[in-house]
């Protein structure tokens, strides 16, 4: 799913939902006769009624198309100095939340992993822009780590960002 | 998204919590689930939002939304030793997922150094021969969070993992139709995602030949009796019992037969842990051989009382929860309340199948009232035993040792 999908069904839900809610608040203008039929139509579901999705059967077992919709994206990076760079560099392939839960990591682990990002996983990082990034990491990662939390000591191999 | 568009969506929140007291009670509960949990990671940050917002799934312990990372609550497993289909934790590598899936024009491909490339239909699958096993679907790095010294990546407690009744096709046979040639060593999978970005490496795995013809290796289009949630990889999910999670392909759709091995980078580069037992170094090791991540260990946990929870003082306090042995069943678990000086074996639940999940209920002797410290240790059919000591490694992969539930009784 491309990000710019999700504002177009988010919208349509939402004028749905301002219709029911609008469809309301007029009936308690008009009497009860009103608001009954306020609430029969339009349709409150996202998706309205259609033809059973297409499926297939074999052996007493069915398998039947599946359709969802994924929801929103988390909030951007908290502002900061680079909270920018994170947000134009860090969001097309993953959350905020990927890097907002990690735990207080040093610099060299964040390098290592903003490497591992930009040689592995082809995220378009410029060169000047790591120092900057890695700040932020490394920063944010302290506040939201708390009190009391030290940088690992693990060797800086960001193998673990699988799994 | 654009800045603009996400200031848009805060002010249709502020919207939507205004209007709140006549929206649909199923839009309330939505905005409303936002619940959060603390997973009890040393250091922190611990505390995660709950949510209801992915299709067909609730209550799930939100670690990232895009691409989805979803942790089943511990509370869930006190429940059975099947995990709920729309509790099972949910774990993608790229954000490129299908959303719809058409059954009736789904093929799984399977080619390669085969006498008789296939291309199947889901009525061609539903047509074969049916296995079923009960088995335990668990991360690689389930329990991630926990290491200490931390690691980077995603920042588990211990549910990223679930157990299902799992039925399809046997892998072999489906191998067996391709018919496989000589000279072929080891079979790839590739699922329906894709990598964001371009020339970033497409995520599937490989297993041995031998292995992926051992007539348990399936490929499975049911779990618990329905067909697979979307998110768990609907319609078709390679299962590898006794393996880590990272073998379990979702939206299998290719089956590739190779004559040798797999150097792709999820094989040869990622999910690498070290050769030594339970992928054990020295926290700031480098330079360990390494070798793909493989088998599960035993591992146990006490599901019956929350870490941190206040109960009633008992001579006797009952304690339950559930074990696996990792790639062979359950032989024992025993319970400590004295940081595991003395050990006390606890009942074992019905036999699921020795891939399973397992059921056990004890109690643990308690003197005085105050802080204890909770235990339970599993003995695997093989005779392994969880350690007390932390195992540890820099991917933070393969949590092995025996965990400690925290109670204050009163």
């Amino acid at each position: 799913m491309s990000d710019d999908q999700k504002p177009e069904t988010y919208g349509k839900a939402l004028l749905q939902i301002a219709g029911m809610v609008g469809g309301f608040a007029l009936a308690l203008g008009l009497g009860h006769h009103a608001f009954v039929e306020s609430l029969k139509a339009p349709p409150p579901a996202a998706a309205p009624a259609a033809a059973p999705a297409p499926s297939v059967s074999g052996g007493g077992f069915t398998l039947t198309s599946a359709s969802i919709a994924l929801p929103e994206d988390d909030p951007p990076y908290p502002a900061g100095p680079g909270a920018d760079l994170m947000n134009a560099n860090c969001t097309a392939c993953h959350s905020a939340a990927m890097a907002l839960t990690q735990p207080a990591l040093s610099e060299a682990q964040w390098t290592a992993t903003v490497t591992k990002m930009r040689d592995t996983y082809k995220a378009a990082i410029a060169d000047k822009d790591i120092p900057a990034i890695v700040k932020y990491l490394s920063v944010v990662s302290g506040q939201t780590a708390g009190a009391g939390n030290r940088p690992t000591t693990g060797s800086g191999d960001a193998g673990g960002a699988t799994g | 998204m654009t800045r603009q568009t996400r200031l848009l969506d805060v002010g249709r929140r502020r919207f939507l919590s205004g209007a709140g007291l006549v929206a649909a009670s199923a839009l309330a509960s939505r905005a409303l689930a936002q619940a959060t949990v603390d997973l009890h990671l040393p250091g922190g940050p611990s505390a995660r939002l709950t949510t209801d917002a992915f299709p067909g799934k609730r209550g799930m312990i939100l670690q990232r939304n895009r691409p989805p990372l979803l942790e089943t609550p511990m509370s869930v497993f006190d429940q059975g030793v099947f995990t709920p289909n729309d509790q099972f934790f949910v774990r993608w590598h790229w954000a490129n997922i299908p959303t719809e899936v058409d059954a009736t024009t789904f093929k799984l491909n399977v080619h390669g150094r085969v006498a008789k490339p296939l291309s199947l239909s889901l009525a061609d699958i539903l047509a074969m021969p049916r296995v079923e096993i009960a088995a335990v679907n668990q991360c690689s790095g389930n329990s991630r969070g926990l290491f200490t010294p931390r690691v980077p990546g995603a920042q588990w407690g211990h549910g990223a993992m679930g157990n299902a009744k799992w039925m399809g096709v046997s892998l072999r046979h489906v191998l067996d139709l391709a018919g496989v040639q000589a000279g072929a060593t080891v079979v790839r999978f590739n699922g329906l995602d894709q990598p964001v970005v371009d020339g970033a490496p497409d995520f599937s795995k490989s297993l041995d030949l031998d292995h992926a013809r051992d007539g348990e290796v399936m490929l499975a289009f049911a779990m618990n009796g329905e067909q697979l949630p979307l998110l768990n990889g609907f319609p078709l999910r390679l299962i590898v019992p006794g393996w880590f999670s990272t073998y379990w392909v979702k939206m299998l759709s290719d089956i590739e037969v190779l004559s040798g091995p797999d150097e792709s980078y999820w094989m040869a580069k990622a999910y690498k842990i070290p050769t030594t037992p339970l992928a054990n170094v020295p926290p700031g090791a480098k330079d360990f051989p390494t070798e793909p991540i493989n088998r599960m260990v035993p591992r146990a946990w006490i599901t019956s009382l929350a870490e941190g929870a206040r109960v009633a003082f008992q001579p006797q306090l009952p304690v339950g929860g559930i074990a696996m042995g990792g790639d062979t069943g359950v032989a024992r678990v025993d319970l400590s309340a004295d940081g595991g000086r003395t050990w006390s074996p606890a009942r074992l639940g019905p036999d699921e199948g020795k891939y399973s999940f397992r059921r056990f209920d004890g109690a643990v002797a308690l003197k005085a009232r105050g802080p204890v410290a909770l235990m339970a240790r599993c003995t695997s059919a093989s005779g392994a035993v969880q350690p007390l000591a932390a195992n540890w490694n820099p991917g933070g992969f393969e949590r092995a040792n025996v965990e400690t539930t925290h109670v204050v009784t009163a």
